[in-house]
């Protein structure tokens, strides 16, 4: 039983369900979700079969390696199924049954849990997965994306992966876990989460990380103008992870919070139209 | 015969169930008597994965006779009674003999026609088309696509069983065809399951882990607590919304007890019960009001043999314990006092500045209550607790558990050796969350309360942001609500028009209308909330208009002078007065205000009537200044004779201009007391 075990059976389990096996993307991301495979594949007509495991960087969450449950990057397991079978439920549960878990012992939930996100101007409905009393999964049917609506509707599945992982080895502590066999999720975390923390908290330097997300934002709109959008959302992805960071150094009031929210949110939904094909009336 | 529905969704939210049900009922009901195929004993049921209809229909609408009129009588025979063109043309063209027609009379007259049975249609068919209409007619405050589909619903349908006399229904929602078939549970029976009857049906998913009435759920999840709590001597942290959505969440309630590390239970009773309740749907378990190291948790499973559910659950509220214990020590290490200044940072509303700015504006307000209020001590405790009531909203416990917002300073107030009365008016400024919650228990949090909700009020109004319909984004109505509540339950008994007034002031130039503006809008708008908080206990709506139409000068006492009114509504005196009341309004309605000259009163009855209403007034006003509105009314009823004589024997409408005016002078002074306690012309007699 590993990490590494476990999203080898989940690459397995969904590859069999006709999914490509993506590989991580190369920018820092606060989800799966924001990742190309899925932003744009979302927004064509086309049907759409995905998996992959995507690092996600959230810096406030950071606790400096001293917090069991909470850190500033973790792993999701990110599945989409374009147009959502009738079965994706079904499905969803065989995949759990895959990996060992012995339902009939278990108290398996799906809660309410509508999920949003305003940078990239996503909402979707659907559930948080419950394992008892424990939340392994984020299941979602899109119904917009960069502003627009989503046709056919996409399932999303997102497996967090230590969650996950810390129910199937019964561990309270997320460092305990095993990558490997012989690597463990302290060998592997536990210095990168101190130095990041100290770094999204303290020594990020709120100058430099406003010019940059100014920059950024400014060749976004270039970009965009020349219909090469997809570096254009690149340039998106690092405004969002700019903003993230200066939210963690305190610098961003509530009012700008706001602002720079909706700053990002205009650039995606401008790069969604331009792919889309739907000319922004403005 | 026995009509059987049965939608299988995806899990759907509790109160989109709760309203799905209720809709069903009514459009089923509604549609199956306008189909002329009557239901008996309908009822709609519900899990969080399906909806279910069950209900007695005829096999069919009943035959009707029908008729078909033709050409009139007279043109449809000849004289001699042979038929007409005419008459033979109709027959030929409805292909009956001509000797079947007969005469039927109308109201136009008599002509000839054909009456013929037609065969009602079958249930069955009305069912096929009705069912799909009414699904798709549902509507829910989100609603989704799913797959290629173009149906809108709470979540994915995914089955379709519907019977009707045992047998199945042709019909389809968006491609999805009604079967005879159903599943047991998800998890435990996920097996075919062929029902021939409702009774069937209900059994056999009960023997698949499924209970299908939720009333029957719930009874089961408390009869489980009831049982388990007996050993401990405990009861349950009182918590009956939670109680609803588990028992709408799962299909086979099973209830266990999980235990949590004696080392939380420092942590105060209102964030450990929300720890469990928020996140994992967890019941604290309590005794004295004091934390057990206990929960109970409801599981969608028929039991836990290996104790793998409790636990998982014990696993993951430690760590949601651990957090909130860490959030307890390190907010406390700052004050709350070195707190306040942070809600600069912290936005109220755009257009209205940051909570600091609030928490300014309150302590004014709240001063200006406090001592309009019966008074004893200083103000000073209320004032320090407007200053630090949002304190909280910047410690690191509200931002993990927003609905501990007011709470959380309290205690943090407490805990710092605060007074006692600051931490209280803290805790409770919020309450009452909604019309069922208490007020606060003390003067100084029904205070706060009522000026923070106040200068929501005034400043969401004041920037022109209009409450319409469901349209109440920043919960003004019930803000406005727990106002009155908190008056009329702690018989508060002060101006209202000059705390608003008051309240508009400490905006200073921020707000964007006039103040008559806002003032009439606001007034307006209590108006309306008393309105419904009268109506909601039964008052007449005659009643509650002509007391409000009173003025809202001291809400208390507009509560008041309802029950008055209320209370003497079937005494015999009421319903003569208030006819006299209404003649006295209407002889004045439009004339000049005119003084009064006792000099100038000639004929007895006027003289009278002004001695009978010297003496009343003189009674009533110290009545009312004590809001015995009950007294105040009966006295009032004495005008009556006096009235009665005087209109009988003197003519108000004199020729001579000075003693019109001066009877006209007299009936005003009449009707400016009877305004005082309601507007008269708004009850029907």
């Amino acid at each position: 039983m590993s990490l590494q075990n476990l999203i080898m059976n989940l690459q397995r389990f969904w590859a069999d369900q006709g999914c490509y096996l993506a590989p991580s993307y190369d920018l820092e991301v606060g989800a799966g979700t924001m990742t190309p495979d899925t932003f744009f594949r979302v927004l064509d007509k086309r049907p759409w079969k995905v998996a992959y495991v995507q690092p996600s960087r959230r810096p406030t969450d950071g606790r400096y390696g001293e917090n069991p449950n909470r850190v500033q990057k973790h792993h999701q397991f990110q599945v989409i199924m374009k147009p959502s079978p009738a079965d994706i439920q079904k499905t969803y549960i065989d995949s759990l049954i895959a990996l060992g878990i012995r339902l009939e012992d278990h108290d398996l939930r799906f809660d309410e849990d509508d999920w949003e996100s305003p940078t990239i101007g996503a909402w979707g409905v659907g559930w948080q997965v419950m394992l008892d009393g424990l939340e392994i999964t984020q299941f979602t049917y899109f119904q917009q994306a960069g502003g627009l609506e989503v046709f056919p509707i996409p399932a999303e599945i997102t497996y967090g992966l230590e969650r996950l992982e810390m129910f199937l080895e019964e561990k309270d502590d997320m460092y305990d876990l095993k990558w490997s066999e012989d690597v463990s999720y302290r060998d592997l975390r536990l210095e990168e989460e101190k130095q990041f923390s100290e770094y999204n908290f303290n020594q990020a330097s709120v100058q430099g990380l406003r010019s940059v997300f100014a920059l950024a934002e400014k060749e976004a709109a270039q970009l965009a103008g020349k219909n090469l959008v997809l570096p254009a959302y690149d340039m998106c992805l690092k405004c969002s992870h700019y903003f993230n960071l200066l939210d963690s150094r305190g610098a961003i009031s509530v009012t700008e919070r706001v602002k720079m929210i909706a700053q990002i949110r205009v650039m995606v939904s401008r790069v969604a139209a331009k792919f889309a094909g739907v000319e922004e009336k403005s | 015969m026995e009509f059987l529905l049965e939608i299988g969704v995806e899990e759907m939210p509790p109160s989109h169930v709760k309203t799905a049900v209720e809709d069903l009922k009514e459009k089923f009901e509604r549609e199956l008597i306008a189909a002329k195929i009557a239901p008996r004993n309908l009822r709609v049921l519900s899990t969080c994965r399906r909806l279910v209809i069950v209900a007695d229909l005829p096999e069919g609408q009943e035959a009707r006779e029908e008729v078909v009129t033709g050409p009139p009588k007279a043109v449809a025979f000849a004289a001699d009674g042979s038929p007409t063109p005419a008459a033979l043309g109709f027959a030929r063209s409805r292909g009956v003999d001509v000797a079947k027609l007969e005469v039927i009379k109308t109201e136009k007259g008599e002509y000839v026609g054909i009456k013929k049975t037609a065969a009602g249609k079958g249930s069955a068919e009305i069912l096929a088309q009705m069912i799909p209409r009414i699904l798709g007619s549902l509507s829910f405050p989100k609603m989704m696509r799913w797959g290629t589909g173009q149906f809108r619903f709470s979540r994915p349908i995914r089955n379709i069983l519907c019977l009707f006399n045992g047998r199945g229904l042709t019909f389809e929602i968006d491609g999805l065809r009604a079967g005879e078939t159903t599943t047991g549970h998800k998890i435990r029976s996920p097996k075919p399951i062929r029902p021939t009857s409702f009774e069937n049906y209900a059994r056999s998913l009960e023997d698949h882990f499924v209970l299908i009435d939720h009333e029957e759920r719930k009874k089961r999840i408390l009869a489980q607590i009831t049982v388990l709590l007996e050993p401990l001597r405990a009861q349950l942290y009182p918590d009956p919304e939670l109680l609803d959505k588990l028992a709408n969440d799962v299909e086979c309630p099973f209830v266990f007890v999980g235990s949590i590390p004696e080392s939380y239970l420092e942590l105060p009773l209102e964030i450990l019960s929300t720890a469990m309740r928020e996140g994992q749907k967890l019941f604290s378990v309590v005794r004295d009001k004091k934390q057990l190291p206990y929960f109970l948790g409801v599981a969608d499973a028929p039991g836990d043999t290996k104790g793998l559910i409790r636990k998982g659950n014990e696993r993951v509220l430690k760590a949601r314990l651990e957090d909130a214990k860490f959030f307890w020590e390190h907010d406390r290490k700052i004050s709350l006092k070195k707190r306040a200044p942070a809600l600069k940072h912290v936005m109220f509303q755009e257009k209205l500045g940051s909570y600091e700015d609030k928490a300014q504006r309150l302590k004014k307000t709240a001063a200006y209550l406090w001592g309009k209020l019966d008074a004893p001590r200083g103000d000073k405790d209320v004032v320090l607790a407007a200053e630090l009531c949002k304190a909280d909203l910047v410690t690191d416990m509200v931002r993990e558990f927003p609905s501990l917002q007011g709470r959380v300073g309290g205690l943090y107030a407490k805990a710092e050796c605060l007074p006692a009365g600051v931490g209280l008016a803290i805790y409770e400024h919020y309450q009452p969350q909604s019309l069922e919650d208490e007020s606060p228990s003390t003067q100084g949090g029904a205070i706060l309360s009522i000026t923070d909700k106040l200068d929501s009020i005034v400043g969401v109004v004041g920037i022109g942001i209009q409450t319409t319909g469901s349209s109440d984004p920043f919960g003004l109505r019930r803000n406005a609500q727990g106002i009155c509540k908190i008056i009329l339950d702690r018989k508060l008994n002060f101006k209202f028009l000059r705390l608003l007034d008051k309240t508009v002031t400490s905006y200073g130039e921020k707000l964007e209308l006039p103040k008559d503006e806002i003032v009439a809008y606001c007034r307006e708008f209590f108006a309306n909330r008393l309105r419904y908080l009268f109506e909601k206990q039964g008052i007449r709506y005659d009643l509650i208009n002509a007391a409000l139409g009173a003025g809202l000068d001291n809400l208390y006492h507009s509560y008041l002078r309802v029950k008055a009114l209320d209370a003497l509504k079937a005494s015999p005196q009421f319903e003569p007065f208030i006819l006299m009341a209404k003649r006295v309004n209407n002889i004045i309605s439009g004339q000049p205000p005119s003084s009064l000259n006792i000099d100038l009163l000639v004929e007895k009855e006027e003289r009278d009537l002004q001695a009978m209403f010297t003496i009343v007034k003189e009674n009533v006003g110290p009545m009312i200044a004590k809001g015995d509105y009950t007294q105040a009314q009966m006295m009032v009823f004495r005008l009556q004779p006096g009235l009665n004589t005087f209109f009988d024997r003197v003519l108000v409408m004199a020729e001579d201009k000075k003693l019109r005016k001066n009877r006209l002078a007299l009936l005003q002074a009449v009707s400016r007391i009877l305004i005082q306690m309601a507007d008269y012309s708004q009850v029907v007699v």
